[in-house]
């Protein structure tokens, strides 16, 4: 069992790896990287030597290239002084350098040269998944701000066991970029990490320059600040999260107020949840309606087959099946709002108000509920056809027996394994719905950012829908394995 | 012959069912005593009704199924006017318990043997879980289960079929049934294990004192274990009377088919006997013998007239024209005549039949 589930971590793994794989080289490779700046404002104003460069930086930090001006062409020469004269002698064996690394060289119209370097498939792919995973160390600040001459003040490098603002024990770090490297509570899931970081790149053009998992995950709306107490002492109302606290290599006046050290750089806050959590509240209610609806008034009809509230339960299926999706949800909404005084947009009422999610709840409820409850009713009455359930007639069981004893410990397996991939996927969002109602969450998120050409977010959404997909199929299986006795997962055949 | 003890008795039985919008007679009037203790073996082809004619017992036909006419008495009481299911309960496995063809799929996969087992006796004999246990335990060591302590909490894949046969069975005799019904125990098993699930059944059936009714097309078992006979040919039993009677003195033109066409028992270099034909539609209304138009030594009363019952003697009775006085005397087929001989000469060689 533990070498079975073992393989299938890594087989889903290298399932996740390839499917990303197979995106980055496509949306680098087919997607025409001048449409990229297009909306660019900034981009627009510009003219000659500098727009050109503004155009080679923002492909360099969006992965496409490497951008080697002047001052880096001339780093590794003999003499760097001379390198730095258009058309002098050490400056051509600079560049010839760079030719020969795959290097094309140009010219600004100032008869400076610049290289760049397009990254290949395997570069592109290979850089992804070479910054995927940051892990913060106690030589963070040396490296990138001590050593790059950033700031001239040493720092401690040392881990440490400290109290966090609740006065919970927490593992501190000194010179690592986040302050705080595990700490406890602070709500779900109670036990908080800054150590291991996924890195998917920055987002652009919205948003532009924030990491892609920041803009899927920061809370949305104003901040909401709250009394704290800060670290000098200070009390404060202040939307910050202290526990986010990021080295700042300049701290200002208002950062020495409140903290005793460089780390000042928090998350704060905000009113609302992340665009995650937006779809998450909206997907996990529906669906436990959907659940606590469905698996009953399927098992009733399976269990009063042919009779009367059989029929009514198909026709209720039929006729959601047969309506269209989005006139169902434009019709809720419309009845919705002129019957009930429901608001017809989301950010009417906003997250505080349960009037915001009844019709949305409903419409995301009433759209999973006839698959369920097809799927149900065809298991149910599946098993109920089987030996077993004549075998356990002739023994005398009663019909209601029969069915919560044995039928429905068969039926409820195919259901189980489908339930973890409900849970999970509900992170991806209703599309539709969300758009209909302007729901700030993630379904809108993936067309939005194909639109816009925001490949880095695409990335994004891409690994985090792979991966879930991958790993809640295999949840599917081992809670499969606890319901179904007959199912024992084994990395090979034969013994148990 | 002793008064006969009769426990179960099914008068003019007659069951219909409705095939979209047709209907079909597959049990036609058919009137048979069961006597306490004793064996009986329902015999015919596929479709001749055997299985339904039981099930009326246990009130366990198919949904589209009735039976529209006809009387089942047992303990006094006629079983065709339970309607509810919750007085069938108290029949189905507590007094009538059936034992079906195939104990691969007879067992519920995801629950454990053991909760298969003590669930019936909890149910019907009222007890509490650790004594139902206990008895199951106790079940399950009689019908030759090794260990039944830590096979108890198993489930039934982790069993071969012939130990899920004897499952069946312990499940069946959990509440000490007054018959029990199998309902082709053994087809689905193969051959050692058929045996040792026959043997184990009229073991049990001596020490349990129940009545057994066996469904069979293996006139094998048949002739090992049965007292008694019934042939049923197209929703009638058309014969019926000891093993001795039907194996060594039959009277029906079909039963001389059944028996001719037993592969054991055919002659070396000859060509094994089958009877023509298929069995006649049961959508139709059968007119005179059912059996007349794939008959060898059919009459042409036979076409016209349905044929009544003819004693042969105390035991044995048949419905064919060919026992009528004025119908011509017509010998049983040589194959028949040497029956006797054939099956000792069989046993010689290591068979079963010498056993009774």
């Amino acid at each position: 069992m533990k070498g079975y589930i073992l393989k299938r971590i890594l087989r889903s793994i290298i399932s996740v790896f390839i499917v990303v794989s197979i995106v980055i080289t496509m949306i680098f490779t087919l997607i025409p990287r001048t449409k990229l700046l297009d909306n660019d404002q900034a981009y627009k104003k510009l003219t000659g030597d500098t727009k050109t460069a503004y155009r080679l930086n923002m492909y360099q930090k969006l992965g496409y290239l490497h951008f080697a001006r002047i001052g880096e062409i001339c780093a590794e020469s003999e003499d760097p002084a001379g390198c730095q004269v258009n058309g002098s002698e050490a400056q051509k064996a600079a560049l010839k350098e760079f030719e020969e690394k795959d290097y094309v060289i140009e010219y600004f119209r100032n008869k400076t040269p610049y290289a760049t370097h397009d990254y290949t498939i395997p570069e592109l792919i290979f850089h992804f998944w070479g910054n995927l995973i940051k892990i913060d160390n106690k030589n963070f600040v040396q490296k990138n701000y001590i050593d790059t001459g950033v700031i001239s003040t040493d720092i401690e490098k040392k881990y440490y066991i400290g109290k966090d603002d609740n006065n919970f024990p927490a593992i501190l770090c000194s010179g690592c970029e986040y302050k705080y490297q595990l700490y406890f509570g602070h709500g779900f899931p109670f036990i908080h990490q800054n150590k291991i970081r996924l890195n998917f790149g920055i987002s652009y053009p919205t948003k532009s320059g924030m990491s892609t998992l920041t803009v899927i995950n920061e809370g949305q709306g104003s901040q909401k600040a709250f009394m704290q107490t800060f670290p000098t002492g200070l009390q404060q109302e202040s939307p910050l999260k202290q526990m986010t606290a990021k080295f700042k290599p300049n701290i200002d006046h208002l950062d020495s107020t409140r903290f005793t050290d460089n780390y000042a750089d928090c998350e704060s806050y905000y009113e609302s949840p992340s665009m995650v959590n937006t779809s998450y509240i909206f997907g996990i209610i529906s669906l436990i309606i959907a659940y606590a609806l469905g698996l009953p008034a399927g098992m009733g009809m399976a269990r009063n087959k042919g009779g009367f509230w059989d029929k009514i339960g198909v026709a209720f299926i039929n006729f959601i099946i047969a309506l269209p999706s989005l006139a169902l949800i434009f019709f809720v909404r419309q009845i919705g709002a002129t019957l009930f005084g429901l608001p017809d947009k989301f950010p009417m009422l906003g997250f505080n108000n349960v009037k915001s999610y009844l019709a949305p709840l409903f419409i995301l409820s009433l759209l999973s509920l006839p698959g369920l409850m097809t799927w149900t009713r065809r298991y149910m009455i599946d098993q109920s056809n089987a030996d077993y359930v004549k075998f356990a007639k002739a023994k005398g069981l009663s019909q209601r027996e029969i069915f919560t004893k044995h039928i429905l410990k068969n039926a409820i397996i195919p259901i189980v394994n489908g339930i973890p991939g409900s849970i999970i996927l509900c992170i991806s969002g209703a599309f539709i719905t969300e758009s209909a109602f302007a729901i700030p969450g993630m379904g809108k998120m993936l067309p939005d950012s194909i639109n816009k050409m925001n490949n880095n977010m695409v990335i994004t959404l891409a690994f985090i829908f792979a991966a879930l997909s991958i790993f809640s199929v295999l949840l599917g299986d081992l809670l499969m394995t606890v319901v179904d006795p007959r199912i024992q997962l084994q990395a090979r055949g034969g013994k148990k | 012959m002793s008064e006969k003890n009769i426990i179960l008795s099914v008068k003019d039985l007659e069951v219909k069912f409705k095939v979209r919008d047709r209907v079909l007679t597959a049990i036609r009037n058919v009137s048979l005593d069961f006597e306490e203790g004793k064996v009986v073996a329902i015999v015919g082809e596929s479709g001749s009704g055997k299985s339904v004619f039981t099930k009326t017992f246990t009130g366990m036909l198919e949904v589209n199924g009735e039976v529209s006419n006809g009387e089942i008495w047992f303990e006094g009481e006629n079983l065709l006017e339970l309607k509810k299911d919750s007085d069938w309960e108290k029949i189905r496995g507590k007094k009538i318990a059936t034992v079906f063809q195939d104990p691969m799929t007879s067992l519920n996969p995801v629950r454990t043997i053991g909760y298969q087992i003590s669930e019936v006796i909890m149910k019907h004999q009222g007890k509490s879980k650790a004594e139902a246990k206990q008895e199951a335990i106790e079940l399950m060591d009689k019908v030759g289960i090794k260990d039944p302590e830590r096979r108890y909490d198993e489930y039934p894949f982790q069993y071969s079929g012939g130990m899920r046969q004897r499952i069946v069975i312990a499940i069946a005799l959990a509440c000490r049934p007054k018959i029990l019904i199998c309902d082709e125990p053994t087809t689905a098993l193969d051959v050692t294990i058929q045996a040792q699930i026959i043997h184990l059944i009229k073991q049990l059936a001596d020490e349990y004192k129940f009545t057994t009714i066996y469904i069979t097309h293996d006139l094998g078992v048949v002739a090992n274990v049965a007292d008694y006979v019934a042939v049923m040919y197209a929703g009638q039993i058309i014969e019926y009377g000891t093993v001795e009677d039907i194996f060594y003195d039959s009277k029906h033109p079909y039963t001389w088919g059944l028996l001719s066409s037993l592969p054991q028992l055919g002659l070396k270099g000859e060509e094994l006997f089958a009877i023509r034909g298929t069995p006649p539609s049961l959508f139709e209304e059968i007119k005179g013998d059912a059996f007349a138009p794939r008959s060898n030594y059919s009459l042409k009363i036979d076409f016209e007239q349905e044929p009544p019952i003819f004693n042969v003697s105390e035991t044995h009775w048949a419905k064919t024209w060919l026992l009528d006085p004025r119908a011509p005397k017509i010998d049983p087929p040589s194959v028949i005549k040497t029956l006797h001989e054939r099956m000792l000469d069989m046993t010689k060689k290591g068979g079963v039949y010498g056993d009774r």
